[in-house]
């Protein structure tokens, strides 16, 4: 009996199909997990597990309560879960115009904001930064004109906040203070980010107020270490220079000389001090 | 500086590959002897490995492949809670399933699900590998098909879908997947079956760390440009991509077999120079976009970079914003979508040169075959403008591109628009746009850059989107399934005509295709064309965000 | 020595100067004002519906018309207006390559109307009830009533009325010149014509039924680049309708957006949504697409060409090889004598005076050189047969192959050199051994003796040659330019020929052709793919003409070799294939630089709509009015009025032509690229910024 030709098609490509995953899904993975076991590409290959977990996966050095341990090197910011959870990878997704905080989740810039006030305080440095209150969140203005875009300011409210304003007055117009859960958009207000007057390098470093695309960066920049090295050695009691000298010695350059950017494996770093 | 020697070097890297691996792939399509191994296959799968095929015969196999690959996989993520290594993990939803099956056999990768909570190891090994293999071959293949066309002198029968299929997997993708895993393996990328680690942090805290077999997918996600990440944050995972180096061989791996056919190009025709002229646009195009994401990325426009000090947010402290933002590029030039960094936070301009790369139709160099047959597209476009500016019917190598040539290549360049646009418009008209997170021209973008990922068979997301809703998961598997197939049996079709012909022979009244004027137009004809397409959506979206 | 062969022998119209561009058809302006009523009566939508770009600028302009209606204002109005105009401009330019035609037929009507012929047998009876093989008398000053050869007589013609040439040429019995035109006047003398055509299908019937477009179809690129324009403007379609949803999303997150013209809660409005869609689509092309071919059949028509398809008009512009008989195209008409060469102890004098006279009476071509050469070179005065009384003219005959004069005792013959020796002999004479040697040199040296001898004394040998045209080789050179092979197609042996083909410079030539060789070497040419061209007349040419891409036949040749060809040329100049040729390649080259710069446009126009659109919603967009355009509506509006007034200003070029110089085609494209491509993008910039500048003062926008 002959088939159909189309039958016989699909047929030929279900048989294909089935060669294929028996080649390329079992035989070919099965196979590298078998070189995975060989010594030397054991390690990696399961994971370069520490006991207290991957050196190539971020963790938070946090208590119970989510604040830092100050005992220890601490990591970048986290989207992944509550932070540093790999089973829940990925960034914020939060854009770069994303400065207006919501009922529903803070805005990227007050995240930011947030973020450089209480690595500021932490370690005893200025948190501040552009387009950032000092309070902490996104230093965001309203500002309704009477034609739209154009014309006199007719009203000025600062977003982000419920409190007292950062600003008093912006054009000659009172700022006020937002009200929980109004739209000033959609009211027809225009959102104005407000620079002030924070410098234009700040001393928290970006790495320190930005989420990593993974959400389990195992890295900081040596700047952010830099920037934790006094507050460790007061912490465990050692000298400054030490820790430094640490940090230089878990500082991974670029590679090859020039990929990447050079960075500091905060786990690694904290064992180390630990004497682990 | 550091940042411009990554683009580089992998320039010089792949301009020293071009022509021995070019050639290597062209042995491997042209060959007349068939190994040991794919005879045995042959054997099994029923296939008379001697017989050739028309384009309509190979058109029904790579559509009969397909379709049986979408139910396979599909049945395969809908049982995935009866099978071995399924981690404990539920069967997938029917509408995610349906979304991901289409998505990984139209060498589309995306992802509209997690794939740490989401996938057990056998179905990401023998479900989303297997695709990763063979929808790349399915891609080159195709590609082989249009060179043969244009080589071809006047025969009908343009080579057997199954003989390509086998050997493009079997003699490229797999000896340099295995070589490259384990090289992928010495950097950090883990290859294991485990369920994952319970440990307790330095400070006390649980973490899961998980495992998998990950080297294996990761070499050929990137190699066959699909781009499906074996966990949610892709290439930016440290399991997935661990070092700043792996991460230069993963944009190498993904640009070397698009930027290699080319080569097979120029040999397949008799004149390597063709080849020359090919890959110039696609370099030409490549190196302007590449620069212009990094010189955007490091500029850090924006409201929030301004306030950081560098456009940091969603990106990995290892490669840094330079070589997140080359790998963007490399990622939407290919149709690969793999991202080591999170596009969605991307300054507005720097995050619009994905999109624009994707709107390019993935030609520079495009992903796996679809690249190579989507810049031949364009240059039949080219060619035929051009060519009546010389007076002449226009001729591409000896054929002449007359109504039919046209018809099918004008109707390739207008899927993707059709697909892209209906798709953004229908989601904002059906209020399906609200799923986007962010808010005004970004969450535009978001809903823009899905549709035109989906229908570029690219993967890559504005990821801020949620999309794994029904309507969504319909509409991006069409998408995705029209963006891909239809393309295909335009080529394939195209493939037929221009084989029917016998070419005519070169002479001063012939347009030169090989030399820097033509390379030149195809390219302003590549950027304008889209442009024109596209740029009132742009308007609306990034430019809108990016341009105060 | 070329002026004075040229001088010494009328070889018709002096041949152009090689450099000439493929000459222009001239537009006058009042032609744009007769052509209207015919651009109205286009709107009708069943017309424009063949031409689907304009056809959507017709439905936009119906539909802002309405919203015109519904919600009048002076920027609505504005629009509407000169979206109407587009569709008038476009159909304008149609009309008016019609009209040129139409001009053109009527006058060859007028011509054709109320002749009467005069019947050889007496008869007269009017110029339609001609029928083939008849035989009329045209005098002075009239006109004659069919086509035809002359086969008497010799009368200077004006045939203006069909080529708009207003030097008269002459026309005479034999020879390559004795074909005659219905409806062209004799101007001086009077001729005898036998009628050749069949009633109606005169070259005229044929002319008025082609410039009139009757049957105007697609030629095959036509098509294919109707299709690219489709699937344009469907793109374009596309991005214009989708982008109303997301206007609609943009506008209402903007809260603090005011509603302007351009966008308000609902989108974009109606009429600026159908002035971006017309502005983007290829309206320019899409309006000039089909004058374009219509004024280039007309180029033809003006050179006396009659193609029997517009397919067959582009394939000239393919052609590969041309195929050209080295008589009459390549080389003067026949042999020229170029030399007298005396034998020891004959004056040179006393040859020339014998030869001039032995031709007195030979009214061939090279009979005819002889006696110019004798006179010109050693002042011999032309003597008229009918003043030597007692001459008897000896006619040329197969059989003795030789003619000659009898002058009393003088008796004098030239001939093939065996039949003059021969008879020289027998007269007793004893030819010198040397006649043998020059006759050989002359042979060697490709051309032919002719022995002259006087009763029994052979005097000398007259040396006839091919003469190569002026001007030939650098044509050839041209042709080599464009790509273009020319091969030379000779009965002669391959010595002669191989002399003759490196004298003008061809590439290849085919010697002792036979009409199966011509057709082999066709063959032989079309399988490698190449298109070949050729010229021919006789009846043993129509199978190689049959066979040929493009076959252009003589008017003068027979039937059999009109009916194969697929043009045919009423001044059966072979060298017209040549311009035939630039002028397949002029039409293709102005659809693709006008396609060129109507996408080009678009660019400019993208910069003049999108920020006027949205720079409402996002001021930043602004950013994008680099042109710094008055106003939202001044923008708009500039940019539909320059879409429309580009329209009119290209109808010019459409008809004429763009510049065509032949060379190679990487010259070309970079001219073409350059002035179409880049000028494309920069003029729509500056035009829509000046008319910018202008309507800014209207109130209102």
């Amino acid at each position: 009996m002959r088939l159909p030709a189309w039958l016989a098609q699909h047929l030929a490509a279900l048989r294909a199909l089935l060669v294929l995953t028996v080649l390329l899904g079992l035989a070919y993975p099965l196979l590298l997990v078998g070189a995975g076991r060989i010594p030397g590409l054991s390690g990696p290959a399961s994971g370069s597990m520490t006991p207290v977990g991957s050196t190539l996966i971020g963790q938070s050095f946090t208590d119970a309560g989510g604040n830092p341990v100050p005992k220890y090197f601490q990591s970048r910011p986290s989207a992944a879960g509550d932070g540093y959870d790999p089973t829940a990878t990925g960034a914020s997704n939060l854009g770069p115009e994303d400065v207006v905080d919501t009922p529903a989740r803070q805005s990227l810039l007050t995240r930011v904001c947030g973020r450089s006030v209480a690595v500021g305080k932490l370690e005893g440095v200025d948190g501040r930064r552009p387009y950032c209150t000092g309070d902490g969140v996104g230093a965001v203005l309203a500002v309704f004109h009477r034609d739209g875009f154009t014309g006199p300011v007719t009203r000025v409210v600062s977003v982000n906040q419920t409190g007292t304003p950062f600003l008093a007055r912006y054009q000659g117009v009172t700022v006020e203070p937002a009200k929980e859960g109004e739209d000033y958009r959609a009211l027809g207000g225009v959102i104005t980010p407000i620079r002030g007057d924070a410098p234009d390098r700040p001393v928290v470093p970006a790495d320190a107020v930005t989420a990593s695309g993974s959400g389990l960066d195992p890295h900081i920049s040596p700047a952010y270490a830099a920037l934790q090295a006094p507050r460790v050695a007061r912490e465990r009691g050692i000298d400054v220079s030490r820790v430094r000298e640490m940090i230089t010695a878990y500082t991974e350059g670029r590679a090859v000389g020039f990929l990447g950017e050079p960075g500091v494996d905060v786990l690694d770093l904290n064992l180390a001090l630990d004497g682990r | 500086m550091a940042g411009w020697l990554f683009p580089l070097t992998l320039a010089a890297a792949l301009v020293a590959v071009y022509r021995p691996f070019g050639d290597h792939l062209y042995r491997v399509v042209t060959g007349a002897r068939h190994h040991r191994i794919e005879r045995g296959v042959y054997r099994l799968v029923g296939v008379d490995a001697s017989t050739g095929q028309t384009w309509g015969v190979y058109a029904r196999s790579v559509l009969a492949f397909s379709a049986v690959s979408v139910l396979f996989l599909y049945a395969f993520l809908r049982l995935q809670d009866r099978l071995w290594l399924s981690l404990g993990l539920p069967a997938v939803a029917d509408h995610i399933a349906w979304n991901t099956a289409v998505s990984f056999v139209t060498n589309t990768n995306w992802q509209a699900y997690s794939g740490e909570s989401t996938m057990g190891h056998l179905v990401q090994m023998a479900g989303l590998t297997v695709q990763n293999f063979v929808s790349a071959s399915v891609g080159i293949a195709v590609a082989v098909v249009l060179m043969r066309g244009f080589a071809a002198r006047g025969e009908k029968l343009l080579g057997n879908f199954w003989v390509d299929l086998t050997r493009i997997t079997l003699r490229v993708l797999l000896p340099l997947s295995v070589l490259f895993a384990l090289v992928f393996m010495v950097g950090g990328v883990v290859q294991n079956l485990s369920g994952g680690v319970d440990v307790t942090t330095l400070t006390g805290g649980a973490q899961h760390i998980t495992g998998g077999p990950v080297a294996s997918q990761e070499v050929i996600k990137e190699l066959g440009t699909n781009g499906g990440g074996f966990y949610n944050a892709n290439s930016a995972h440290p399991f997935e991509n661990p070092t700043a180096w792996t991460n230069w061989l993963q944009v190498f791996l993904i640009l070397l077999i698009p930027f290699s056919l080319p080569r097979v190009f120029g040999r397949m025709v008799g004149q390597n120079r063709q080849g020359y002229a090919i890959v110039a646009v696609m370099a030409i195009l490549a190196l302007g976009s590449i620069a212009l994401t990094v010189g955007f990325e490091t500029h850090g426009a924006g409201t929030v970079p301004q306030a950081v000090g560098a456009a940091m947010e969603g990106k990995e402290t290892r490669f840094g914003v330079a070589n997140s933002a080359a790998f963007a590029a490399a990622t939407t030039l290919t149709s690969t979508g793999a991202v080591n960094s999170f596009h969605d936070s991307y300054t507005a301009l720097g995050g619009m040169m994905p999109l624009v790369n994707m709107m390019l139709g993935e030609v520079a160099p495009g992903g796996v075959g679809s690249g190579l047959y989507g810049m031949l597209i364009l240059a039949v476009i080219t060619v035929f403008v051009a060519g009546l500016m010389v007076g002449r019917t226009p001729e591409y190598l000896g054929k002449r591109i007359q109504a039919r040539e046209i018809k099918l290549a004008s109707l390739y360049f207008l899927v993707t628009p059709l697909v892209v646009l209906v798709g953004t418009a229908a989601a904002f008209a059906t209020g399906n746009a609200a799923t986007a997170l962010n808010a005004g021209p970004h969450g535009l973008s978001e809903v823009l850059y899905a549709f035109t990922s989906a229908g570029n068979n690219n993967g890559s997301a504005f990821a801020g989107i949620t999309v794994n809703t029904r309507w969504w998961d319909t509409a991006l598997g069409l998408a995705m399934l029209f963006g891909r197939f239809l393309p295909m049996i335009l080529v394939l079709a195209l493939a037929g005509s221009l084989a029917r012909q016998r070419p005519a022979p070169a002479s001063d009244g012939t347009l030169p295709t090989h030399q820097p004027l033509f390379v030149g137009m195809v390219a302003g004809v590549t950027v304008v064309l889209v442009a024109l397409t596209f740029l009132p959506a742009l308007a609306l979206g990034p430019l809108a965000e990016g341009l105060r | 020595m070329t002026t004075t062969l040229n001088d010494l022998v009328d070889v018709g119209p002096a041949p152009e100067p090689p450099t000439r561009p493929v000459g222009a058809g001239l537009l006058d302006p009042g032609q744009l004002w007769r052509s209207l009523p015919g651009a109205l009566r286009k709107l009708d939508p069943r017309v424009m519906w063949r031409n689907p770009v304009m056809f959507i600028v017709e439905v936009g302009a119906v539909f802002t018309t309405v919203l015109s209606i519904a919600g009048p204002s002076v920027f609505a109005w504005a629009i509407t207006v000169w979206l109407w105009l587009t569709v008038i401009f476009a159909n304008l330019a149609e009309a008016v390559a019609e009209g040129r035609g139409k001009a053109q037929a009527a006058a060859l009507r007028n011509a054709k109307q109320d002749t009467i012929a005069y019947l050889r047998d007496g008869r007269e009876i009017p110029a339609t009830g001609l029928a083939q093989g008849d035989v009329v008398i045209v005098g002075a000053g009239q006109i004659i009533p069919g086509d035809g050869d002359v086969i008497e007589g010799i009368a200077s013609v004006d045939e203006s009325a069909i080529t708009g040439e207003s030097a008269p040429v002459i026309r005479e019995s034999g020879g390559d010149r004795s074909a005659v035109t219905g409806g062209t006047r004799v101007l001086s003398d009077r001729i005898v014509v036998r009628i050749t055509q069949k009633p109606g299908e005169s070259f005229v019937d044929r002319m008025i039924a082609l410039v009139e477009g009757a049957n105007r179809q697609k030629t095959p690129n036509e098509i294919a680049l109707n299709i690219l324009l489709a699937a344009l403007t469907i793109i374009f379609l596309l991005a214009v309708v989708t982008l109303q949803p997301l206007a609609i999303f943009s506008k209402a997150y903007q809260a603090a957006a005011p509603d302007t013209t351009a966008v308000d809660g609902d989108g974009v409005t109606g009429i600026v949504l159908v002035s971006l869609l017309v502005c983007l689509i290829p309206t320019t092309i899409g309006a000039l697409l089909s004058a374009i071919g219509i004024a280039g059949m007309d180029r033809l028509v003006q050179r006396n060409v009659l193609a029997m398809s517009g397919r067959a008009v582009e394939a000239a512009g393919d052609v590969d090889t041309l195929l050209l008989d080295k008589t009459g195209t390549i080389t003067l008409g026949n042999r020229q004598a170029a030399e007298f060469v005396p034998v020891d102890g004959v004056d040179r004098l006393a040859l020339a005076d014998a030869a001039q006279l032995s031709s007195l009476a030979d009214e061939t071509p090279e009979g005819r050189s002889i006696v110019v050469l004798a006179e010109n070179e050693h002042g011999l005065r032309d003597r008229e047969p009918g003043r030597l009384s007692d001459a008897t003219f000896v006619p040329f005959t197969a059989q003795t192959r030789m003619s000659g004069v009898d002058l009393g005792s003088r008796r004098i013959r030239k001939g093939a050199a065996a039949a003059v020796t021969k008879w020289a002999r027998a007269n007793g004479g004893h030819p010198a051994e040397q006649v043998g040697a020059i006759v050989d040199m002359i042979s060697d040296s490709g051309g032919t003796p002719l022995v002259v001898a006087e009763n029994d004394r052979v005097l000398g040998v007259i040396h006839l040659k091919d003469v190569v045209k002026p001007g030939m080789r650098d044509r050839f050179g041209e042709m080599r330019r464009m790509g273009i092979r020319t091969v030379m197609i000779t009965g002669d042996n391959p010595r002669t020929a191989a002399a003759i083909a490196a004298e003008a410079g061809v590439d290849d030539f085919l010697a002792e052709a036979t009409p199966e060789d011509k057709l082999a070497y066709i063959r032989k040419e079309q399988e490698g793919g190449r298109l070949v061209a050729m010229t021919g007349d006789g009846t043993n040419d129509a199978p190689a003409l049959a066979q040929a891409d493009v076959g252009v036949a003589m008017n003068t040749g027979t039937s059999a070799a009109k009916e194969a060809g697929n043009m045919v040329d009423l001044d059966s100049d072979p060298t017209k294939l040549i311009e035939i040729v630039e002028i397949g390649k002029q039409l293709l080259i102005t659809r693709g630089a006008l396609t060129t710069f109507s996408i080009a446009n678009d660019i400019a126009k993208y910069f003049a709509i999108i920020p006027a659109m949205f720079a409402t919603v996002y001021p930043g967009l602004d950013l994008l009015n680099i042109m710094r355009l008055h106003s939202p509506g001044s923008a708009i509006l500039s940019a539909v009025i320059f879409n429309a007034i580009v329209i009119v200003f290209l109808i010019p070029l459409a008809l004429r032509g763009v510049r065509y110089r032949p060379s190679s085609a990487s010259v070309l494209l970079r001219r073409n690229l350059l002035v179409y491509g880049l000028g494309g993008v920069i003029t729509p910039f500056l035009g829509i910024k000046l008319i910018d500048l202008l309507i800014q003062l209207i109130p209102g926008i």
